[in-house]
């Protein structure tokens, strides 16, 4: 007999070892997990979509197997943030979880607020084995959950921008042939910007004239894209535009880096958009977008894929089932890496709450297999934080497209870096590149005075 | 059982107290009670808060008045002041002098009086939000109800919209402030009118005054105790406006539309500011306090008002 070579032991061993965690996987459970809880009440403070309000039907769910009772309340984006930081930083932990939008996270950080959870994962008796954190959109959970060796939270909503166009419009054939005789490309649905300012330009019309062979009743625009001063204006500039041109707020040490020629590029991309947008684009917010939008006055735009949702749904508007989708149009001269806007957020632990290892099971359980399954199912679709969610049905068939294009976005989308001085760099930038946009400054002198302003913010923002 | 014999009995204990010099005192008391915590107690912390380190709501060193001198170096806030200062320009006096025309016409026995005074009330008891939302669905750029069917359509703001156009937005948030408030001016003001006593206006009669000589004889001055009081506070209310403008424009384009009410949201709210905010808060106090006085003054001695 001869004895087993070293290959077979290492074999043996990790059978072994998958075995007994897979058996650990199939003994752990919720339930048994919540024992030293139960009865426990914990309050989590989460933001309200259509999303959240399918989890708090599933919440009950969570009460019936641990016996912990959660208050899930839900408001809306602002109150969510006034709200929870308020409540963060006073420390009297009225809540026990906050959902923070990733911007939120610098902030927060500085201020010691947020308890991170290496100490309950690694605590066998409440951290689940199978919950495959592997599994959560790579790109966003890390760059949201993990900061100088430390996670502070699961990924728990992923806000992700998508490209949004007319495909009835853009299928047209009349349409088709008059734009490859003018640009003598196909029309299609945008990959790049250049192709962005094409399609743009082509379609901005004046009441009169002919769209897809019917007189225009009122003006038609090309490109249609958040404008206001505060939202997410600068936001899907800087991650949608700027970084697609090589371009960033900070650079590498964490300074302010928004005087570059990358920067002026972006912004002079930025500034021909608005010439084919709607007059009222300086006042129109993350949600006017999509109502625009849905009002059938844009062939293009760059919007929050959850809003749009609300749209391209039978009833919500006459041109719902007409729309195509795709990736950020990104800018074929710059050779790095692709960018797409979003907001990966998360709820995460108050350090002032006195109920920690119960919100932390909760908070397991709402990124869990299951329930994401569940949440997808009962919401008829959703915005996935799992990369195995999107191999579900509902995000298949006549919504393919849809899904395609947020998945595109997910795949690229990064947190904020975390900046404590985010709000204020946002507020000191809004009027500027509205300006820009608005050909009141131009792209030189906007990136010239965003920078002054952002030095007179700090001139090492990240922390 | 008749008043006096109420009065007669009283116990001595009371008779006294009520004759004492702290009766008046103690009657007053609750509500000044109420006042010093809801109201004395806030700003004084707010005083407190402007002379310390604020950061992310956690008080720190004292600073003496480094609060106060970041505020007044920052272009935002003195925008803020000058914003706030063109909407009073455009929204009081066209309220003030709207509303005394309406009141005087609702003194005229008008047909259907009974009708339009209650829904004067409505603009004025609308939740502000609803108020900033009514006129969203009407004037937002392209999709609102007038900006689409009348603005665009006659080409009246080329390439712009109302609210995206800085040359007009803090005047359109005027309107809107015209809209809400002038039927509350006009309510007011009928009300005072209404009370005013019948006799000299009876003697004016008899003297052969027309109306004009009414109204800047009789009218206008019984009135002037109650026009200074309303157009106070209505001056003091136009100058803290935020929620139209929080709906409508979020204080933009750019900084156009950026009331000190709502930077000091912004200060407070987004970016944790606690300690400048709170030196606005005083300054605005301490600006409104001189102000009213110097008004007060006005009234009392200029006007005879009080």
């Amino acid at each position: 007999m001869t004895s087993p070579k070293p290959r077979t032991w290492a074999l043996s061993i990790v059978a072994a070892a998958c075995l007994a965690t897979s058996a650990q996987a199939q003994t752990w459970s919720y339930k048994d997990a919540a024992k030293p809880f139960a009865g426990t009440s914990i309050r989590v403070l989460d933001e309200v979509t259509p999303l959240q309000e399918t989890m708090k039907t599933l919440v009950p769910q969570f009460t019936a197997e641990t016996g912990i009772k959660v208050e899930y309340e839900l408001l809306n984006h602002f109150e969510v943030i006034n709200k929870g930081q308020a409540d963060m930083l006073s420390r009297r932990g009225y809540y026990d979880a906050v959902m923070l939008h990733g911007i939120q996270m610098g902030q927060m950080l500085a201020a010691g607020t947020i308890e991170p959870i290496d100490g309950f994962m690694a605590d066998k008796a409440l951290f689940n084995p199978g919950l495959d954190l592997k599994d959560l959109t790579p790109r966003a959970y890390e760059s949201l959950a993990k900061f100088k060796g430390q996670t502070y939270s699961f990924l728990n909503w992923n806000y992700n921008f998508v490209y949004w166009a007319r495909a009835d419009l853009l299928n047209d054939a009349g349409e088709k042939a008059a734009f490859k005789a003018k640009y003598g490309y196909d029309l299609a649905p945008a990959k790049t910007t250049r192709q962005f300012l094409d399609i743009g330009e082509f379609f901005t019309r004046k009441a009169g004239q002919m769209l897809a062979g019917q007189p225009l009743k009122t003006d038609f625009y090309g490109v249609l894209h958040e404008g206001i001063t505060g939202g997410a204006t600068v936001s899907s500039v800087w991650e949608n535009i700027m970084k697609n041109y090589g371009a960033d707020l900070f650079d590498a040490s964490g300074a302010p880096s928004f005087n570059t020629p990358e920067t002026v590029q972006a912004l002079a991309f930025w500034a021909r958009m608005w010439k084919y947008s709607p007059p009222g684009q300086g006042e129109y917010s993350l949600v006017d977008v999509p109502t625009v939008m849905g009002s059938g006055i844009a062939a293009q735009s760059i919007a929050f894929s959850d809003f749009v949702l609300g749209i391209d749904k039978p009833g919500a508007s006459a041109y719902a089932g007409k729309f195509t989708y795709g990736a950020i149009p990104v800018n074929a001269d710059f050779k790095g890496p692709r960018s797409a806007g979003g907001e990966p957020s998360a709820l995460v632990i108050n350090k002032a709450s006195k109920n920690k290892p119960a919100t932390f099971l909760f908070l397991e359980w709402m990124i869990d297999k299951d329930t994401q399954r569940k949440l997808i199912e009962a919401g008829k679709g959703g915005v996935p934080i799992r990369t195995s969610s999107f191999s579900m049905p509902q995000f298949g068939g006549s919504q393919a497209a849809f899904y395609g294009a947020m998945k595109s976005s997910i795949d690229v989308v990064q947190a904020k870096p975390k900046v404590p001085k985010i709000f204020e760099i946002y507020d000191a930038l809004g009027p500027i590149v509205q300006q820009v946009g608005q050909g009141k400054l131009t792209p030189e002198e906007g990136a010239k005075q965003g920078q002054a302003k952002m030095l007179a913010i700090c001139s090492k923002c990240t922390l | 059982m008749s008043v006096d014999a109420t009065l007669t009995a009283a116990p001595p204990w009371r008779r006294r107290f009520s004759d004492s010099a702290a009766y008046p005192y103690a009657l007053i008391a609750p509500a000044l009670a109420v006042l010093v915590v809801v109201s004395l107690v806030p700003f004084l912390y707010a005083v407190y808060l402007s002379l310390h380190n604020v950061e992310y709501g956690q008080v720190g060193d004292w600073n003496l008045l480094d609060n106060y001198a970041k505020l007044l170096g920052n272009d935002r806030f003195w925008n803020s002041l000058r914003v706030a200062g063109l909407f009073m320009l455009v929204a009081v006096p066209l309220e003030f002098g709207l509303g005394l025309a309406g009141a005087l016409l609702l003194n005229q026995q008008i047909w259907g009086r009974s009708l339009w005074l209650p829904l004067l009330f409505i603009p004025s008891m609308m939740a502000p939000i609803v108020v900033g939302l009514l006129w969203k669905i009407m004037l937002a750029g392209s999709w609102g109800l007038l900006s689409y069917n009348v603005i665009e359509r006659f080409g009246w703001l080329p390439g712009t919209s109302v609210f995206a156009s800085s040359d007009h937005a803090l005047i359109v948030l005027g309107l809107v402030d015209v809209w809400q408030w002038t039927p509350f001016m006009m309510l007011a003001f009928f009300a005072g009118r209404q009370a005013l006593p019948a006799s000299p206006y009876r003697a004016a009669a008899v003297d052969g005054a027309d109306a004009f000589q009414t109204f800047f004889r009789l009218t206008l001055p019984l009135l002037t105790p109650l026009l200074v009081v309303i157009g106070m506070l209505r001056f003091i209310d136009a100058f803290k406006v935020f929620d139209s403008i929080f709906i409508l424009t979020a204080g933009g384009p750019g900084v156009a539309t950026e009331s000190p009410s709502m930077l000091a949201y912004k200060m407070t709210f987004e970016q944790w500011r606690i300690g400048e905010s709170a030196a606005l808060a005083v300054l605005v106090w301490l600006a409104f306090f001189v102000l009213c006085n110097v008004f007060f003054q006005i009234a009392k001695k200029r006007l005879k008002a009080f």
